[in-house]
């Protein structure tokens, strides 16, 4: 019945450089996070044992787990260590000053 | 007693258990330690030992006749008892 | 009180964690609820489920790498024995866990 749908969240202007917004498009847990002035949007749900990442560090590309210091980059969602592990990516768009993420299954 | 053994250990972990076992079953007499079971300094002094001889934190540490086995191996132990013809060199 | 939702949830939370890694958790069935029951009881004490085989320092950065699946931050060394230090997890194609000794990272 529903592919992936865009589903607008929150103003553009909300996402600092170098910061991060959490924000639950139908309802799934997704981190906007604006580094070098790039939007990307990942899951906010760790690989390893389901914590939210947010509240875990950001530096540079690098997220890292607030639970055990699992390290993501938040372009691909890959663990650092073992990047076969990865916490989902979603796509996004601007669109009248908005982020929209696109979510639900392919 | 021909043998010196010394087993660092967890009490959380099987091969420990299993390492202890071996040496029972062989009937060779050792000394052996859970660290974590210790408390404070003694704790401590216990894992840095196993630490410093292991160079690493992977336990059971077994030193055989001054010899160190990481892990339970029995073909090493064997390697460095003297009652089974090893040792030495 | 039992522990055994608690090691039903580790048991399902891990197995998504080693598949991709290409480890499977051991076919012996007694050496896995000794792990996992262990695991619980770290993780009531001390808030994480550490290693049960590996000792902790008190260090962050060296803890958090022995927190289970350990893996990712020792896979050359246990690629090569084709399980992890403990035993709980296995290469995929490993029937015979038994065969499979212990030995030190720089060992082979
Ligand atoms: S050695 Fe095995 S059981 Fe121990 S933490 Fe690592 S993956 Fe888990
Ligand atoms: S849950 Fe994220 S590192 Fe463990």
């Amino acid at each position: 019945m529903t592919g992936p749908v865009w589903v607008p969240t929150i103003d553009d202007t909300k996402v600092r450089e170098g910061a991060y917004a959490a924000v639950f498009p139908m309802g799934l847990g997704v981190l906007l996070v604006r580094v070098g002035g790039d939007l990307f949007a990942i899951a906010n749900k760790c690989a390893h044992m389901g914590c939210p990442l947010e509240g875990g560090k950001l530096e540079g590309h690098v997220l890292t787990c607030p639970c055990h210091d699992w390290r993501f980059d938040v372009r691909t969602g890959a663990l650092l260590d073992a990047p076969e592990l990865a916490v989902a990516t979603f796509p996004l768009k601007v669109e009248d000053g908005k982020i929209h993420v696109r979510v639900g299954e392919e | 007693m021909i043998d010196e053994v010394f087993v660092y250990a967890l009490s959380t972990c099987p091969w420990c258990r299993k390492t202890k076992q071996w040496f029972d079953d062989s009937r060779i007499e050792y000394e052996a330690v859970d660290v974590d079971k210790l408390s404070g300094d003694e704790q401590d002094a216990a894992a840095d030992k196993a630490y410093e001889l292991s160079g690493g934190r992977r336990f059971p540490v077994v030193v055989i006749n001054g010899e160190v086995v990481v892990g339970y191996n029995p073909d090493k132990f064997l390697q460095h008892l003297r009652s089974w013809g090893g040792g030495g060199g | 009180m039992s522990n055994e939702p608690r090691k039903e949830s580790l048991r399902y939370l891990f197995e998504r964690v080693v598949t991709p890694l290409g480890y499977k958790f051991t076919p012996d069935a007694e050496l896995v609820d000794e792990l996992l029951e262990a695991e619980v009881k770290l993780e009531q004490d001390l808030g994480a489920p550490y290693c049960p085989c590996q000792g902790r320092s008190g260090v962050r950065e060296e803890d958090m790498k022995i927190v289970c699946p350990c893996i990712p931050f020792h896979r050359a060394h246990f690629d090569a024995m084709k399980r992890c230090w403990c035993g709980l997890f296995v290469h995929l194609d490993v029937t015979d866990p038994d065969s499979l000794p212990q030995f030190p990272p720089d060992e082979d």
